[in-house]
């Protein structure tokens, strides 16, 4: 490692950050392009490798302001792939780092506390992937307070820390408690047989968006979360309320998780959750979560199948 | 002279932990009776539901109801007070949410009567006796209330006008509740009294978890040494301190006990123990995914931890006994 005296170019900065050192491993074959689920769903340009080509050529101010430096996760599913095993999102934190530190601002929409519900609790702090939120303490009516405080560079909008704020108090645009709860009330109309609560990033081709999209709105009622993560057993409990007969949540299968943990946390509550429908003696199927891998194109179909048939049958034995 | 606020209290199916709360008003209580009549008390002054039956519609000011409804001896007392009451206050946990007798509804009835008159261990043995709503014996017919097949709380059944979470509530808050009452200042029906709003940790002094601080295995307050200066979840205890309403005082976290929930849901919270699960479960260290089913099972008894207070009140109940 170069001492920073002696520090030239773009390149060495980037590699006196631990995890930036592998950066001139990539001999550019393009693989981690291949695996990369924001390159695949979300823009076409994404480009890891192209970014790492940046940092060697020494364009700092293009790789600063490059979507790659901003919107890479840490899901590394580049990683395992990579034949040079190098760690790319750390290659990426890496930049990003320096493009912080030169005043550069992430164009993800963040999530943000309502100091006026914040109790201060620091769960969002502990609960975050990215350690995005931590607290801070000020001053009111003369005493000194604890709230949450985000740090926009950090968060990457998976919506942890939206489903664990025990108040209500953290949120955003897409992912806040009122924009899911209305989608599980159902005034005017009949409530559909199931809600499934779908990671956007578990179905990672059209043809199974497509095959969600089948079923009529009257029988499978689908609400989009950012990941897993963001599953709130409260919501699980609204929509049987509202008399649906079941909730399928899916996840992504352990080790794809778009956001690190979220498909392992939706295990946690969901696991929580059937144990106690089971202590209160409810019917345990009606709750079900699910793990989707990249190589089970399809299978959204037979679970959602599955789980029509085994609600009808849990119907049957209620009435 | 205008005539003084009368006032009643009742105990529905409780432990009697709310009236002792009362009591430890002390001369403070004496206070109130001079300011107010206390026209039903039945845990501590001698009087019959046939005084109560015998009262005009709204003769009574202010009743304070502690207890759930266990049986139909509660129900129909609820229904009487309600009449001969101007405003109905639900006193503490069990009336406001179902509390500990709300834990029930996790067994039906006839498990629960082995356990009781079956299996307890202080029986020598089972006649295999079971409650009977009527009796007939040679002298008559003897009646007792019917138990109902799940615990409900007050404004299950009845219109409720205050809710004054605690078990017991504390002895500073119902000074502060009968001030108010007294002299009229109580808020617009429907909120939540001698409480505050927000959860405990927003009173909680102990230091909070580092970003990033995970649970790798879940104890019970008895079987670690607590520090009275951390926050009980970085210790792997669970508490509800995060989803409660604040306004006990934190005696239990004083006693360097968790939080348990009795002051019910803060603002925000929809269901006390979905809401713990959503924290609690995004806490656990997922970093090693062969151990998280592991970790899970550290957790005893998760729908009585998460529901201590509020199961009677929660989703689970009304999903349950729709």
């Amino acid at each position: 490692m170069s001492h920073p005296s002696m520090i030239k170019t773009f390149a060495d900065e980037v590699k006196t950050i631990p995890g930036g050192e592998h950066l001139e491993k990539c001999y550019a074959c393009g693989t981690c392009v291949s695996k990369c689920m924001i390159q695949q769903k979300v823009d076409p340009d994404y480009n890891p490798r192209r970014l790492l080509r940046l940092v060697m050529e020494g364009m700092n101010e293009e790789a600063f302001s490059s979507p790659t430096t901003w919107m890479c996760s840490e899901c590394d599913l580049c990683y395992e792939a990579c034949p040079q095993e190098i760690h790319i999102s750390q290659v990426i934190a890496a930049v990003k780092q320096l493009a912080v530190d030169a005043g550069y601002t992430s164009p993800l929409t963040p999530v943000s506390v309502d100091e006026d519900l914040c109790s201060g609790c620091g769960i969002c702090a502990m609960v975050c992937p990215y350690e995005a939120p931590s607290l801070y303490e000020k001053e009111v009516d003369g005493k000194l307070d604890r709230f949450s405080t985000v740090d926009a560079n950090r968060c990457m909008g998976c919506g942890t820390c939206v489903a664990a704020c025990p108040l209500g108090a953290i949120g955003r645009e897409g992912v806040s408690n009122a924009e899911i709860t209305v989608q599980l009330q159902y005034p005017k109309t009949e409530p559909p047989d199931l809600v499934t609560f779908i990671c956007d990033w578990s179905l990672r081709v059209d043809e199974d968006l497509d095959i969600l999209e089948s079923y009529p709105d009257d029988q499978v009622k689908v609400v989009h979360i950012p990941c897993t993560g963001r599953i709130d057993p409260q919501h699980a409990l609204m929509a049987l309320k509202s008399g649906v007969k079941g909730v399928l949540v899916c996840g992504c299968k352990p080790g794809e998780c778009h956001f690190k943990r979220g498909t392992y946390v939706a295990n946690c509550k969901m696991s929580l959750l059937g144990t106690m429908f089971g202590q209160v003696d409810l019917p345990q199927k009606q709750i079900r979560f699910i793990q989707i891998g990249t190589q089970d194109r399809g299978r959204i179909r037979n679970e959602i199948d599955a789980m029509l048939d085994t609600i009808s049958v849990v119907e049957e034995a209620i009435s | 002279m205008t005539a003084k606020p009368k006032l009643a209290f009742y105990w529905a199916a409780s432990c009697g932990g709310c009236e002792i709360s009362v009591t430890e008003l002390g001369m403070d209580l004496v206070a109130v009776s001079e300011k107010a009549d206390i026209v039903f008390w039945p845990a501590a002054m001698d009087f019959k539901y046939d005084d109560v039956r015998a009262m005009q519609d709204q003769e009574i000011d202010i009743c304070f109801f502690n207890g759930a409804i266990r049986n139909s001896e509660n129900e129909e007392i609820a229904h009487l007070l309600r009449k001969k009451s101007k405003v109905m206050v639900a006193f503490g946990s069990c009336a406001h949410l179902g509390g500990i007798p709300g834990l029930a509804n996790m067994y039906d009835i006839e498990s629960l009567c082995q356990r009781v008159f079956d299996t307890s261990p202080s029986l020598d043995d089972s006649r295999g006796t079971r409650p009977q709503t009527i009796t007939q014996m040679p002298e008559g017919e003897i009646r007792i209330p019917e138990l109902y097949d799940h615990v409900k709380h007050l404004s299950d059944i009845a219109d409720v006008d205050y809710f004054m979470p605690g078990c017991p509530p504390v002895v500073d808050q119902i000074a502060k509740v009968f001030e108010a009452a007294l002299s009229g200042n109580l808020p617009a029906k429907g909120s939540v009294i001698g409480a505050d709003v927000k959860s405990v940790c927003d009173v909680c002094p102990r230091e909070k978890g580092e970003p990033g601080f995970r649970i790798t295995e879940f104890k019970r307050p008895h079987e670690v040494q607590l520090d009275p200066n951390k926050c009980f979840l970085t210790q792997g205890v669970i508490c509800a301190g995060p989803v409660t309403r604040a306004g006990c005082g934190i005696p239990c976290l004083n006693g360097n006990m968790p939080c348990r929930g009795c002051y019910g849901p803060a603002e925000g919270v929809v269901d006390q123990g979905a809401k713990l699960a959503s924290y609690i479960g995004a806490l656990i260290d997922t970093d090693d995914p062969e151990k998280i089913n592991e970790i899970l099972d550290s957790i005893v008894d998760p729908a009585g931890t998460f529901y201590r207070f509020g199961l009677a009140h929660s989703i689970m109940t009304k999903l349950k006994y729709n």
